[in-house]
């Protein structure tokens, strides 16, 4: 049976420079989670098997993000999520988020993220193009779960 | 092997009987707001975690984004676990405490 898949033709000059933001945050995250952990009485051993078993899952996610972005990527601007990759990466793209929210994005405060009522052009460079691949990422959620809503729900 | 149980087969809410929850204690799930997570992510994330239709996915997102927080399970300590867990591998803020009403 053929699997489901959408390509989406994206404007290299504008994602490619946010791609460096959204790499490096996602080297950052192959070591420590995007949003740690509340748990309450748990002992320290299983407390760390379970940050463990997160931080080898939001990798793999994250694995799944950025290969998206290869060749086909730089030749044409061209990216394919399907039925195999887009659960994965609609979490990578949350995990990256969260990270711009904690590392890149304080100045902006949460109320203006969520209400994304920005003027770019007040903002300086690096704090434009943070909230730019804020953005980007959200797009691609947002695209993901219109189409494969559900495929990743599932029966 | 899985610390916790499988993550993304996580079966859907039952309830525990009550004698287990007696002898036992219960434990609610709690997922709180955040200010990045789209709110069709969080409906999606309940559907597919939790099992809810749409009508009570929507419900319980309103709550988290409204009043901060909203209880999404209550049962035995173990289930509980398995929920926090795999709402953690979709990045929802969730967790765990005991059911005291």
């Amino acid at each position: 049976m053929k699997r489901k898949g959408i390509e989406v033709k994206l404007s290299l000059p504008v994602v490619v420079p946010l791609l460096d933001v959204v790499r490096e945050l996602a080297g950052e995250l192959r070591r420590s989670l995007a949003a740690p952990p509340v748990l309450p009485d748990i002992d320290a051993e299983f407390r760390m098997a379970w940050e463990d078993e997160l931080l080898a899952g939001q990798g793999e996610d994250l694995k799944a993000l950025l290969s998206v972005f290869g060749s086909e990527f730089f030749a044409e601007g061209v990216v394919a999520f399907d039925e195999g990759n887009a659960e994965a990466i609609v979490r990578a793209c949350t995990a990256v988020r969260l990270r711009l929210r904690d590392r890149r994005l304080r100045a902006l405060g949460d109320e203006t993220l969520e209400t994304g009522d920005v003027d770019l052009a007040k903002l300086d460079e690096p704090l434009r193009k943070a909230f730019m691949s804020y953005l980007f990422l959200a797009t691609l959620q947002e695209l993901i779960i219109q189409h494969f809503d559900s495929i990743i729900i599932g029966p | 092997m899985s610390v916790v149980p499988e993550a993304r087969n996580t079966p859907k809410p039952e309830s525990a009987t009550d004698s287990e929850l007696r002898l036992a204690g219960a434990w609610r799930v709690v997922v709180l707001n955040d200010p990045v997570n789209l709110m069709s992510y969080v409906v999606m994330v309940f559907k597919k975690v939790l099992g809810f239709e749409e009508a009570r996915a929507r419900r319980h997102m309103l709550e988290v984004h409204e009043q901060g927080r909203s209880v999404v399970w209550v049962g035995l300590r173990e289930r509980a676990e398995a929920y926090v867990f795999t709402l953690q591998q979709w990045h929802l803020s969730a967790t765990l405490e005991p059911d005291e009403a």
